[in-house]
């Protein structure tokens, strides 16, 4: 086993334990507080796999600006009638029933999923590499030219679907802030 | 960290004594701030402890740390402890992560019986490909001590202080993220060592050819980055001064507002450690400035070459080899000294371009009124953000042109 092995499993063992800890808290500040952490695992675990860029990106991102804003609103919030809302009641108990039975699911599917990795032998994995190869990708050479030259040729149209998709996130914010009720409302 | 018990120990010294480097730094600044602020205003400042005033310093450091603590009853105790401590991360881990000198190469040796190999130390705590990237990610990560620090403290004016603190952060990181993609685009690099290396030489601009008049009277200037992209420059320059929260842009602190908005409830200590957070993020956004305008630990061809194929360098380590042996026997001139020393004057240069950053942050401090929060944001989103998005396309298609 060698040391980025451990960095590895420390890493992992730690994103797993805080996005746990996300779901089990009650209080939504140290829930986006551990989020913060988890992101950051998951950055140290794009490290050590030799992806040094995504794990940048990872960091300005997600944990420097999305989840900033997250903590930010949520401390003008005081969500008591919220959390009793959400404990009790026939709707909510739908809604934990449906989120128990989703978790089920992605745990059995990813479980199935990676049977057949972990039980490849050595001159099967191999083989994976190449046909990541085959996609144009390199994690060896430079990888923020390879990964814009691929963004910007090959996966055009869906990064730019994505920036319309954000776009259109922050046009809805601003529409729902004017309809009648909102904070920006004419009357 | 390195293959042999040498270069692991070279590598885990370079990283103490950096971050050590970026600490002491903070005091000094505080006497230069209190100092500075004075002469701005025609008082004497701290003149009392010491010559200047300079045994002040240490008189604080002992009130800060034997002051009584206190933790607001009501408040939210993990986070009002944890805040402090994640204030000093940031500005460490990126100021880490900047190359401040030229790497020092070392040829093989002899030393205690053994052979030791070849090595190339960078002058720097770790590098890390992605350079830039990575400093903004990690200095974007500062605030959260802001925020957990106003959520903590339970106190009306601390929370006003973190939101302020957060809204102005993320509105200017926009900016100055948007400046350095100018710069990226200028030198196609993300690495700060490659930035440096590109500014090497005269200033020509490739308008016009080589030899062309006004490239021979602009051949006297140095190939710095600021004559590139003046507007980045101005840009990237107004927004670390909202990144830093320092005034005219220290709306989450306002005194005649907010107390001393985040950061009311902490004293001593936990309070100085806000201080040493923010004077490293000073040091890092000098040190950014330095890199992408003003050619980092270079100072132009004719110096440059001057220190590196002169005779001060060799005669500087003479002399130090020659202190050496004053201790011990057996130290003599040789190529590897020369390099250290090299680095070392390199270094300097680059610490003397931090500082002179560092001083403008002063000045403009005790110079400029404080903005109000409305036109606060007006400067950011509808002057900053368009003027730099302006200058990030206008370079895109110069560099696509020119190309």
């Amino acid at each position: 086993m060698s040391e980025l092995d451990i960095l590895f499993y420390i890493l992992s063992s730690m994103s797993v334990l805080f996005g746990a800890l996300v779901v089990l808290t009650s209080s939504p500040i140290y829930s986006s507080l551990y989020l913060v952490m988890s992101m950051l695992s998951v950055a140290g675990i794009f490290m050590t796999l030799n992806a040094p860029f995504i794990a940048g990106i990872q960091i300005i991102v997600y944990a420097g600006a999305v989840l900033v804003l997250f903590v930010m609103v949520l401390m003008l919030f005081d969500l008591k009638r919220e959390t009793k809302a959400f404990t009790k009641g026939r709707f909510s108990g739908f809604l934990k029933l449906v989120g128990a039975g989703l978790l089920c699911g992605f745990i059995a599917g990813a479980a199935y999923e990676s049977v057949s990795l972990i039980m490849a032998t050595s001159e099967e994995i191999p083989t994976n590499i190449a046909a990541a190869a085959e996609t144009g990708f390199s994690p060896t050479t430079n990888s923020i030219k390879e990964i814009s030259k691929l963004l910007f040729t090959k996966y055009l149209f869906a990064f730019e679907v994505l920036g319309l998709l954000l776009l259109v996130v922050p046009i809805g914010a601003v529409a729902l802030s004017r309809v009648a009720g909102g904070t920006h409302a004419k009357h | 960290m390195g293959s042999d018990v040498f270069e692991i120990s070279v590598n885990f010294v370079k990283m103490v004594a950096i971050f050590l480097l970026m600490v002491n730094l903070v005091p000094m600044l505080v006497w230069v701030e209190r100092r500075g602020s004075a002469f701005i205003q025609n008082r004497f400042g701290p003149n009392r402890v010491g010559p200047l005033g300079l045994i002040q310093l240490a008189a604080d450091a002992i009130k800060f740390l034997f002051k009584e603590e206190f933790i607001p009853p009501k408040g939210n105790k993990a986070l009002f402890l944890i805040a402090p401590i994640i204030a000093l991360i940031p500005g460490a881990i990126a100021f880490g992560s900047i190359p401040l000198s030229v790497p020092i190469e070392i040829s093989a040796f002899e030393m205690f019986g053994s052979q030791w190999g070849p090595y190339v130390f960078p002058f720097q705590s770790f590098e890390i490909g992605i350079g830039i990237v990575f400093v903004l990610g990690v200095s974007s990560l500062g605030a959260y001590s802001m925020l957990l620090a106003g959520f903590g403290s339970a106190n009306k004016y601390s929370l006003y202080g973190a939101l302020r603190a957060s809204a102005q952060m993320i509105s200017y990181e926009l900016a100055m993220g948007l400046a350095i993609v100018g710069i990226l685009i200028v030198y196609g690099t993300f690495d700060f060592a490659e930035m440096i290396a590109a500014q090497q030489g005269p200033l020509s601009i490739p308008l016009f050819e080589a030899d062309h008049v006004v490239n021979k009277i602009l051949g006297i200037l140095p190939n710095w980055g600021v004559f590139y992209q003046p507007v980045g420059f101005i840009l990237l320059f107004v927004s670390v001064f909202a990144e830093t929260n320092r005034l005219p842009f220290d709306l989450p602190e306002a005194e005649s507002e907010l107390v001393a908005g985040y950061h009311t409830e902490y004293g001593g200590i936990k309070m100085n450690m806000f201080y040493i957070g923010e004077y490293g993020h000073m040091m890092v956004a000098s040190a950014l400035i330095a890199v992408f305008y003003f050619g980092g630990y270079s100072l132009g061809t004719t110096l440059d070459t001057i220190l590196v194929e002169g005779t001060i360098v060799p005669n500087m380590s003479a002399l130090f080899a020659s202190l050496l042996n004053l201790f011990g026997s057996g130290w003599e001139q040789s190529t590897n000294l020369i390099n250290v020393v090299r680095a070392f004057v390199f270094h300097g240069i680059f610490m003397a371009k931090i500082l002179l950053f560092l001083w403008i942050f002063v000045w403009v401090r005790w110079t400029l009124p404080r903005f109000r929060y409305d036109q606060l944001m007006d400067l950011g989103w509808k002057t900053m953000l368009p003027w730099a998005l302006a200058n990030t396309i206008i370079t895109a298609f110069l560099m696509l042109f020119l190309r």
